[in-house]
């Protein structure tokens, strides 16, 4: 629901509800107000036919008119005073029954008592409340459409810079390489919003910038003692008095490090594709690094005794070729090392997916787990646990769709492409 | 480094920061320079940049652990004849230095001989015992990279990096290099050549030359 809405809503139904229980009071105030002036003048036709009877000691002339009656009765029975009464009579002109108030009273003239009833219609006051009423009503109306047009109109042009900020925080992005600058406003409230934007992505850009310089100086920094100690082992390779043992010791130190190297490399990979600093805007031909990839490793596969099947389709797509290579290298590399001896790797290639098999060892991989980092198999103590992880980054970054799957005894790696059309 | 090089044959100088290696290349030309392009001081590619310039026709094997592409096209752009990206095995380093100084001193016409193995870089042939041997792609690099780095012990894994590369994942898997080395010795012997390939048990190779 939109601020506006959820304003007007209550703004509307308080409103509404203040206007109602106005009008209520409003209708009964007037009808007593109404209602009293009626009985005043009431009271002042009796006041005058008894001024009259005390100064000339006879009943006055009655001039009745359509709103206004009175009749006169010769009466035995006394009231001790006036009485108001409400009647209800049909009123021949207007063809209704019609409410009218009465005032009944006694006068004696000449010995004779008399019972003087005052009658006045209340259909003039009843047409004026509904008048009023109806009025009340119109203005109600009015003031409701107008106020809510005003508002919708003020309320959507104070939002345009907020809408704005909105436009800008949505296309910021880090990687942009500055922080936010929101301009100034008139308004307080926006101008404060900008401002805590604009120093809230100066800090984050900071933080980013500083995260950046790091992974790329501790990529130099860390490779090169790594570098250091390879070349001392290589070294220490070359003297001939080590015994058997201390060469296997310098060779686990030389498979340490070569890990430790290859695990810092994966991982730096993958903080560089998450950064989105890889642009997939080179056209790349699949069908043509799998196959080159297949030729490297031609050697490895004979050993294993593996058979490759490949359906491949020549497929071009927008990517980075250097990414490209990573996916089949991870991909090859997987199916290769976790293929028994003998075994069948099945590759397909098309303009709709990619497509991975090859027989398995084991039972199923845990779907869940699969591609997260530092997963592997059984406590597998070779690799670095990155590589699916890093395929599964790959694929986010290029919007591929990528699925495991185990049938037939074989792991089924199954990506969905986007071709070029 | 140093030391490894050194034991090589080669004479070897080093320096350890930006102002010194400009010094160094002011007043001596050497075949190889190995340079780390971050130097404290400086840049390596700015004292690449310095060669270039000067006309200096040193080789230049550039060494950083920004294994980027970008990085690699810029500095072989820059003009350096190779790169290497740490880290790295020795036996590698010096089969590339061995490439540069071939070409820069025989103008990419070289042939080495060695004892009874002679290997013609360029025309990629080798002759054991005068006999012209056949000897598939990947025989030929592992020869010549036995041949560079004789008399130095060279570990499975350098092996398998130099021919087969980084990316492929054989660090569990070592069986086809043996197939690959007994292949070797085989029409090394067949042509009546001596096999001076020895086999350091579980740790690598060796070829022993007098």
């Amino acid at each position: 629901m939109k601020l506006f809405t959820k304003y007007n809503r209550v703004n509307v139904s308080a409103t509404i509800f203040t206007f109602v229980l106005g009008s209520i009071a409003f209708y009964f105030v007037l009808d007593y107000v109404l209602s009293r002036q009626l009985k005043e003048t009431l009271r002042s036709e009796q006041f005058e036919i008894v001024h009259y009877v005390e100064e000339h000691h006879a009943l006055p002339e009655i001039q009745n008119t359509r709103h206004q009656w009175i009749t006169v009765e010769k009466s035995i029975e006394k009231l001790d005073k006036p009485q108001f009464k409400n009647i209800g009579y049909y009123n021949e002109r207007d063809k209704e029954n019609q409410s009218a108030k009465q005032l009944l009273f006694n006068i004696e003239v000449a010995g004779q008592n008399y019972l003087i009833t005052v009658n006045k219609s209340e259909a003039e006051t009843e047409e004026l409340l509904k008048l009023i009423i109806l009025v009340t009503i119109g203005m109600i109306a009015l003031m409701l459409l107008f106020n809510y047009f005003i508002n919708r109109r003020l309320i959507n042009k104070l939002w345009q810079p907020f809408y704005k900020t909105i436009d800008d925080i949505k296309q910021y992005q880090v990687s942009d390489k500055q922080p936010m600058r929101l301009s100034n406003e008139r308004i307080d409230e926006l101008n404060l919003l900008n401002d805590s934007l604009n120093k809230m992505t100066q800090s984050i850009y900071r933080e980013y910038a500083a995260l950046k310089s790091f992974t790329e100086n501790a990529s130099h920094e860390m490779q090169t003692p790594l570098a250091v100690i390879r070349s001392k082992i290589d070294l220490l390779l070359q003297q001939s008095e080590l015994n058997e043992q201390s060469l296997q010791q310098i060779l686990s130190i030389e498979d340490a490090a070569k890990r430790l190297s290859k695990l810092h490399q994966s991982l730096l990979l993958l903080t560089k594709i998450e950064n989105k600093q890889f642009v997939l805007n080179e056209q790349v031909d699949l069908k043509e690094i799998i196959l080159e990839k297949i030729k490297e490793r031609e050697e490895l596969i004979d050993s294993k005794q593996l058979k490759i099947e490949t359906f491949c389709k020549a497929t071009t797509i927008y990517f980075y070729h250097h990414l490209a290579e990573i996916l089949f290298n991870n991909l090859l590399n997987n199916a290769i090392k976790y293929t028994p001896q003998n075994g069948i790797i099945n590759i397909e290639l098309n303009e709709e997916f990619i497509c991975f098999k090859n027989d398995a060892f084991n039972e199923s991989l845990d779907t869940n787990k699969i591609f997260q980092r530092f997963y592997k198999p059984n406590d597998s103590r070779d690799g670095t646990g990155l590589g699916l992880a890093i395929i599964k980054e790959i694929c986010n970054l290029a919007g591929f769709e990528i699925s495991y799957s185990f049938k037939d005894h074989q792991h089924i790696f199954l990506i969905k492409i986007k071709t070029i059309e | 480094m140093v030391e490894f090089l050194s034991a090589s044959g080669y004479v070897c100088e080093s320096v350890f920061n930006f102002n010194d290696a400009v010094e160094k290349i002011e007043v001596y030309d050497y075949d190889c320079i190995v340079l780390d392009i971050m130097l404290p001081g400086g840049s390596g590619l700015q004292i690449l940049k310095y060669l270039k310039q000067n006309n200096k026709t040193d080789g230049v094997i550039i060494i950083s652990a920004k294994d980027s592409l970008e990085d690699k096209i810029h500095g072989i752009e820059l003009g350096a004849d190779d790169y290497l990206t740490k880290p790295f095995h020795l036996s590698e380093l010096s089969v590339r230095v061995a490439a540069i100084i071939r070409r820069k001193k025989f103008q990419g016409n070289s042939v080495i001989t060695l004892a009874d193995i002679e290997i013609d870089t360029v025309a990629q042939s080798v002759k054991i015992n005068q006999q012209t041997t056949e000897l598939t792609q990947k025989e030929f690099q592992l020869l010549l990279f036995f041949v560079i780095n004789k008399n130095k012990v060279i570990s499975k894994n350098a092996i398998a990096e130099h021919l087969w590369g980084d990316d492929m994942d054989i660090a569990s898997n070592f069986d086809f290099i043996y197939a690959h080395i007994k292949n070797l010795r085989k029409k090394i012997v067949t042509a009546g050549g001596e096999d001076r390939i020895r086999s350091i048990y579980g740790v690598g190779y060796k070829m022993q030359l007098p």
